[in-house]
């Protein structure tokens, strides 16, 4: 049921071969093998509950905190095991950036919520390489016009759009290589949403990203690739314009038509 | 592909099934009596039960003030003491002491002086045959304090102000025996009678004579207990709920720990005093009466209240922080230190004040442990003996002589004081750390 990404013109960032998650005995996840491009944005559709979120959970080993989750297969991050032993997890989520789905920035000042990252990994010496990368941070996700006179308001008093681009500033503040999105529009409206899009179109080529969404439109406007999943199982993978015109396989097309979902 | 088509069927929405029902439907009438009745009935029970709430909260503060009332009615007399104005003639006494020897020497200027034999004189002269059993066993004390203080007072008559005898205070303050009463109108005649404030109660420690004790040796008691309650009972608290928290595997092991904890928590406090003696004393051979153990005795008593509330709070904080903290790659402990612990804050700390609060008024325990001697002079160190408020209370409410039911009194007031202003302080510090966020 596999199907890899035809053209290999770009770079393969994260490849996930057979990999199966489980949630103490139940499959939530089974023999999945994708490869994750570089200069693309991918996404993931699929209906709720069909393990999207899970499989891009063990790409940083988010997984990991859940007790009971079991992860078979192996994933490689630039052709390095991540779930081998000397793997170090922490630096992996550094590496591996998120994107909650509800925002959730830290009940700390806006400045404090960019520069935590950086601060914990020694990323910047002194307080004005810190501000220098606090700003940078702020302005590749699109709201240090916002903030720039309020940066020692709580974060947590921003608006919701406002607030998940707070979450992407401080994500990119460790300057990641690729930053996983775990349907980070879902609880914002169509302004916030769109505000959202148009970075991911920034944000392209810089970071490797893989967003799950469960919005089809969203997946058509921001992404190159498309995974489908259905139950667990990657049903198809390829080029989005390909997936949403061509459909291959029966279920995606159902799904894509709205015939379920 | 067909057995995945029939794995789909079930999900396909079911649309116009409401418009092949037919309408049976009659319109609600909300004007019936019935439903008139309903909505009064609502209100009703609204209406009862505001009242039956509030009239909770006007009984509890009714008992509140009836407590304080009497408790602050009895126990300010604790604070003033009766004095009874003496002159003593320092040259013609017996007392043989050389002023400029005092001058020079001090106390050692003093030894030997029979200051209680001409205090004892000067009294039966100007009081009186019997004069010296009017004034308190520890007049001359304040005599000698006076004269060291200023020397110079030894070369003329001094006119002092000395504590009157536990009766005599009684009488004074209206509540005395027949013979006592007769002895104080004759003062007040005589114009020798009146009230001072009693530095003694706030500086000195238990005594035999009612005229004579002072709280301050207990209040150091049950300052030096609860600061080893706190420094052993709140770090190993919050580490433990920590660790239950966030780090401890989900077993047998940490279940059985977790309703072990539960259960201390309810286990009367005298057990933990036993445990205090056969352990602090018996094994460790420590020291009795000592504020050390009975801090001890009492950490082991409020820990399982810091572990629980400690974990709550750690419940409490929203998994979303723990994600956003693990996502840009922060360490478990430092997710635990820069932010689950900064957010449990507030609520470790309610649980804390709980604690103490409990451990400050807790006499049974400390009782095994042998806090309840007589201690006539406030410990110096942990090691030293000592009693606390709660014991010393105690104590002096089973005195025989009048003169402790108002130092009863007076030692509550001073235990509600230090109550407070320990909540006080531990409020103060939760609100600071929930301002921060």
């Amino acid at each position: 049921m596999t199907t890899q990404a035809a053209d290999a013109a770009s770079s393969t960032k994260i490849v996930a071969r057979d990999v199966s998650v489980f949630y103490g005995a139940k499959k939530a996840i089974d023999a999945v093998s994708i490869d994750i491009d570089q200069d693309h944005v991918t996404a993931f559709i699929g209906p709720s509950g069909c393990g999207k979120s899970t499989f891009l959970r063990s790409f940083n080993r988010m997984n990991d905190t859940i007790p009971n989750a079991r992860v078979e297969g192996s994933i490689t991050l630039d052709g390095k095991d991540i779930y081998s032993s000397d793997m170090d997890v922490v630096q992996l989520r550094a590496r591996v950036g998120m994107v909650f789905q509800k925002p959730n920035p830290f009940p700390k000042s806006i400045f404090e919520n960019v520069a935590y990252g950086p601060r914990i990994h020694g990323l910047a010496s002194g307080r004005a390489e810190l501000e220098e990368v606090v700003e940078k941070s702020l302005r590749r996700a699109g709201l240090w016009e916002e903030v720039k006179d309020r940066l020692n308001e709580s974060g947590t008093a921003l608006s919701g759009g406002q607030q998940q681009r707070l979450c992407i500033a401080r994500a990119i503040a460790v300057d990641p290589e690729v930053i996983l999105m775990d349907e980070p529009a879902s609880a914002l409206d169509p302004i916030a949403t769109a505000r959202i899009e148009e970075l991911i179109h920034e944000l392209r080529g810089r970071y490797a990203i893989v967003i799950v969404t469960h919005n089809m439109q969203q997946a058509a406007r921001v992404s190159q690739r498309t995974a489908f999943f259905h139950l667990g199982h990657l049903v198809e993978y390829g080029d989005t314009r390909a997936i949403f015109t061509n459909p291959k396989q029966e279920r995606t097309k159902d799904y894509i038509t709205g015939r379920y979902g | 592909m067909s057995e995945l088509n029939a794995s789909l069927v079930p999900q396909l929405p079911i649309v116009g099934v409401d418009a092949h029902e037919p309408v049976a439907r009659k319109p609600t009438d909300w004007r019936t009596g019935s439903m008139q009745g309903r909505i009064r009935r609502r209100y009703a029970a609204e209406r009862r039960f505001r009242l039956i709430g509030a009239g909770a909260v006007v009984l509890a503060a009714a008992f509140l003030a009836f407590l304080l009332v009497t408790m602050f009615a009895n126990g300010l007399r604790g604070f003033t003491r009766t004095e009874v104005a003496l002159d003593i003639d320092f040259p013609r006494s017996t007392l043989i002491v050389d002023q400029t020897a005092v001058q020079r020497f001090g106390e050692q200027g003093l030894a030997g002086a029979d200051l209680q034999g001409v205090v004892a004189a000067a009294a039966n002269a100007r009081l009186g045959p019997g004069g010296a059993a009017l004034l308190s066993d520890g007049a001359w004390v304040e005599v000698r304090r006076a004269i060291l203080e200023d020397p110079a007072i030894l070369s003329g008559v001094h006119r002092f102000e000395l504590p009157a005898a536990a009766a005599i205070d009684v009488a004074a303050k209206g509540d005395g025996a027949a013979d006592a009463e007769v002895q104080v109108a004759r003062l007040r005649e005589r114009g020798l009678l009146s009230t001072g404030f009693n530095g003694q109660f706030l500086t000195g420690a238990d005594a035999t004579d009612p005229t004579a004790v002072g709280i301050w040796g207990a209040f150091k008691g049950s300052l030096l207990t609860m600061l080893v309650t706190l420094a052993l009972a709140f770090p190993i608290g919050v580490l433990s709920a920590v660790y239950l928290e966030e780090y401890a595997p989900r077993n047998r092991w940490t279940d059985i720990i977790e309703v072990s904890i539960n259960n201390l928590a309810a286990v009367p406090s005298i057990i933990f005093g036993l445990l205090g003696l056969a352990i602090f004393l018996n094994v460790m051979n420590l020291p009795r009466s000592a504020p050390i153990v009975g801090g001890l005795t009492l950490a082991l008593m409020t820990m399982p209240v810091i572990v629980i509330a400690g974990r709550n709070a750690i419940k409490a904080v929203p998994p979303s922080i723990r994600d956003a903290a693990l996502g840009v790659g922060a360490s478990p402990v430092q997710v635990v230190f820069h932010h689950v612990l900064p957010l449990a804050l507030p609520g470790i700390l309610t649980g804390t004040i709980i604690g103490m609060a409990r451990a400050l008024g807790e006499t049974a325990p400390l009782l095994m442990i042998g806090m309840r001697a007589f201690i006539s002079s406030p410990p110096e160190g942990l090691t030293q003996p000592a009693t606390v408020l709660p014991v010393q209370i105690f104590l002096w409410s089973d005195e025989v002589s009048r003169g402790f039911v108002e130092k009863t009194s007076a030692a509550i007031i001073v235990l509600l004081v230090f109550l407070l202003a320990m909540n006080g302080i531990a409020i103060y510090l939760r609100n600071r750390f929930e301002k921060r966020w």
